[in-house]
């Protein structure tokens, strides 16, 4: 071939390729073709990853358990709101029925208005900001708390524990991430404490500090200060690590380090960094059921298809996203057809019991907002996220105070 | 003659896009019409009178928050907050030429303060509850099947044919201020800021002039951003990310010139899908392999192809930058 047949040749096919997205239909398939779209690459690659492993045991299990067959579409949304909604879009074009993501509020609200106008359900499996279910969407669910419902029930699992170890802290420091997350957080708990009156406690001081920081040496020295009983800490994966050492090499040990809602604390690198210095540690998350029948089937697959990792450490992620295919599937089921809007009509009809993640049956309301989901209280055990609250899910009991290391 | 031509034939193709596109094209091309008028904004400021920002993501952020806020708390449509944005970032635009040009700020000092005030406003917006603050602002999402103009609430084709309109009047408008006695200052600026002083320019108006121009420009891409996709957070529309986004189209097409910032958007965003759909073709699934391949390409352009795309195929095409 010579270097003109060769440019020809690649014309051809880049003309081929330029084409395909302008609305050329594919056979239908009797399968439920289930977008997932989920930020695989980019700062919040990670986490997608995470999440993409509860999607890709989904068809498996959801055959075993319904007799529905799921093609899993992938889309990666690289961590861009703008390559989210054009994802959303290019799914529904190659005939995704359903679609299901996006771990993020932003990509959410701009995937939401694709399905909207497209007139393709879409179920978020996490995203956390409370306006996505208040727009009077007719294709848009989700199957996540929102923001308030996850510090509400983090702070009164705090109470729990309280009550569970016959224990009364009395004071407790606030240290908080002063990065969007972690100023909602705050702002969320300055709302909400007040409200909560049935927990002991009262904050003598909140210190924010650098997400990026290097160094917490003054943070933590002044919240030692403080002589409170308990460290309250909203956090991220690096700065929880950071932080935990350096309460380690300043000898400050309080009754416990406490989250009412955020990441960092129950991921495998915490353990894989701290060691010991992990345990004891109690994060309050949205959560899976140890003890659920379905959990024991998940975490079955999850150990086929990845032999050398825990569902443990993709709890959250795993479980939410499983459970929104899940959704999909059922209402595919009753329904029998892939039409949009019967389809959209059989996940309004959703009631599933049998489930893993923690709380009631998942139920839409009129919003799509799936009520009552559960969080639990998280304690490291034996380097281990550990579920020891609530008690009808605990596989464990709660240790608070922490014994010094 | 033959740029006219081209030019024709290129609006005409544009104009009857949605007619033919699927609703995933129509977003892509969008997507390229809203960078490609971004960067046509930054342009003005970088390609016409050699001033690099790095933070125009502010005015896309703060025109956004400024329709959108008025929107949300008043219910006056867009068209009224384009107002508001244009006014607020012509104002912010000045503060900072003037803070930089008045003490002789520039070059990289300049592009670190306009980063600096990027991020500052961000920290700020992330305090501000009226505008929702770090947990964002959501517009109330209306499924509407017409177009309401005044609003901006309508169809996906409406969004196109907006961008497409403000994209056609950007260009216009700077055609015109190349051509003006203002574009022929700028170029001295740029070329040589002393001797464009020698000969009696008013470098610090005309630098203003620069600034001012693009900033309230970009500040209408704000606006169209809140409404497209209807939810602001701090943390996304300020960041750096999105400045750096709106400067690649005009690097890679070409600084400077007119069709540049149009061809560059187009490049990179086709580029980056191309790259998707191939690796999906092909079976591919590594999540970043397409952020390898789409730095591969760009490096290839930028060491083939220094001044960008366009002059090089201008030339070949025979026609004026």
């Amino acid at each position: 071939m010579d270097r003109r047949q060769f440019s020809k040749t690649l014309a051809a096919a880049g003309a081929a390729s330029a084409l395909s997205p302008f609305g050329i239909l594919r056979a239908q398939s009797q399968r439920l073709k289930v977008g997932v779209i989920l930020p695989r690459s980019g700062v919040q690659g990670f986490i997608g990853q995470s999440c993409q492993k509860g999607a890709d045991l989904a068809p498996g299990v959801i055959r075993e358990m319904l007799g529905v067959d799921i093609e899993l579409m992938n889309a990666d949304w690289e961590s861009n709101v703008d390559t989210a909604r054009t994802r959303a879009e290019r799914l529904i074009q190659e005939g995704a029925h359903v679609l299901v993501g996006p771990f993020d509020s932003g990509a959410a609200t701009a995937i939401a208005q694709v399905a909207e106008q497209r007139g393709v359900p879409f179920v978020i499996n996490i995203a956390a900001a409370p306006p996505i279910t208040e727009q009077g969407y007719k294709f848009v669910f989700r199957n996540f708390q929102t923001a308030g419902d996850i510090v509400r029930n983090g702070l009164a699992l705090i109470g729990d524990l309280f009550r569970a170890t016959n224990t009364v802290p009395r004071t407790a420091v606030f240290m908080h991430v002063n990065d969007t997350f972690g100023q909602a957080m705050a702002r969320g708990i300055g709302a909400i404490l007040p409200t909560q009156t049935q927990l002991p406690f009262k904050i003598v001081e909140t210190i924010s500090y650098d997400p990026a920081a290097k160094d917490l040496t003054v943070e933590i020295g002044k919240a030692k200060a403080t002589n409170a009983d308990f460290l309250l800490l909203v956090c991220r994966l690096n700065d929880a690590i950071l932080l935990r050492r350096e309460m380690v090499k300043q000898r400050w040990y309080p009754m416990g380090v406490i989250s009412p809602g955020s990441p960092g604390m129950y991921e495998e690198q915490f353990f894989k960094a701290l060691g010991k210095h992990s345990e004891h540690c109690i994060s309050n998350v949205p959560w899976y059921n140890p003890n659920a029948e379905l959990t024991k089937v998940v975490e079955k697959a999850f150990l086929k298809q990845n032999p050398k990792d825990k569902l443990v450490f993709h709890g959250l992620n795993a479980g939410f996203t499983f459970e929104a295919i899940l959704i999909a599937a059922d209402s595919y089921k009753r329904a029998r057809s892939t039409e949009p809007k019967t389809l959209a009509e059989a996940i309004r009809q959703t009631n599933i019991t049998s489930k893993m993640m923690l709380g009631g049956p998942i139920k839409f309301n009129a919003k799509g907002q799936v009520e009552g989901i559960g969080s639990a209280c998280l304690q490291n055990l034996n380097l281990v996220p550990t579920v020891v609250l609530p008690q009808a899910a605990a596989t464990a009991k709660p240790v608070f105070p922490m014994p010094r290391a | 003659m033959r740029a006219k031509i081209l030019l024709s034939i290129l609006l005409l193709v544009l104009v009857f896009f949605p007619t033919f596109a699927g609703p995933y094209a129509l977003s892509v091309a969008t997507l390229i019409l809203f960078f490609a008028y971004a960067g046509q904004a930054w342009n003005v400021m970088m390609g016409f009178a050699g001033q690099l920002s790095l933070g125009h993501s502010l005015y896309v952020g703060v025109g956004a928050y400024a329709a959108a806020g008025l929107y949300f708390h008043t219910g006056l449509g867009a068209w009224a907050g384009i107002w508001l944005a244009i006014l607020l970032c012509m104002l912010l635009g000045a503060a900072i030429g003037f803070l930089a040009f008045r003490f002789g700020i520039s070059g990289v000092y300049f592009a670190l303060l306009t980063i600096a005030f990027a991020e500052f406003t961000r920290i700020g917006f992330d305090h501000i509850q009226w505008l929702g603050g770090p947990g964002g602002l959501f517009i109330k999402v209306e499924h509407r099947t017409g177009w309401d103009l005044v609003n901006l609430r309508g169809t996906p084709a409406m969004f196109y044919y907006v961008m497409l309109a403000l994209c056609a009047l950007a260009f216009i408008f700077c055609f015109l201020l190349l051509k003006s006695k203002a574009g022929y200052y700028w170029q001295a600026i740029r070329e040589n800021e002393e001797a464009a002083q020698a000969l009696g320019i008013n470098t610090f108006r005309w630098k203003m002039l620069a600034v001012v121009i693009s900033s309230a420009m970009t500040s209408v891409a704000g606006v169209f951003y809140a409404f497209y996709y209807n939810n602001l957070f701090p943390e996304q529309i300020f960041h750096i990310s999105r400045s750096i986004e709106i400067i690649l189209g005009p690097i890679i097409g070409g600084i400077g010139t007119l069709f540049g910032p149009i061809l560059g958007a187009a490049v990179l965003i086709l580029l980056s899908d191309g790259i998707t759909e191939g690796l999906a073709a092909l079976g591919w699934e590594f999540p970043g392999v397409k952020q390898v391949f789409y730095g591969l390409v760009l490096l290839v352009v930028v060491m083939f192809l220094p001044r960008g795309i366009w002059p090089a195929l201008a030339r070949r095409l025979g026609v004026g930058k």
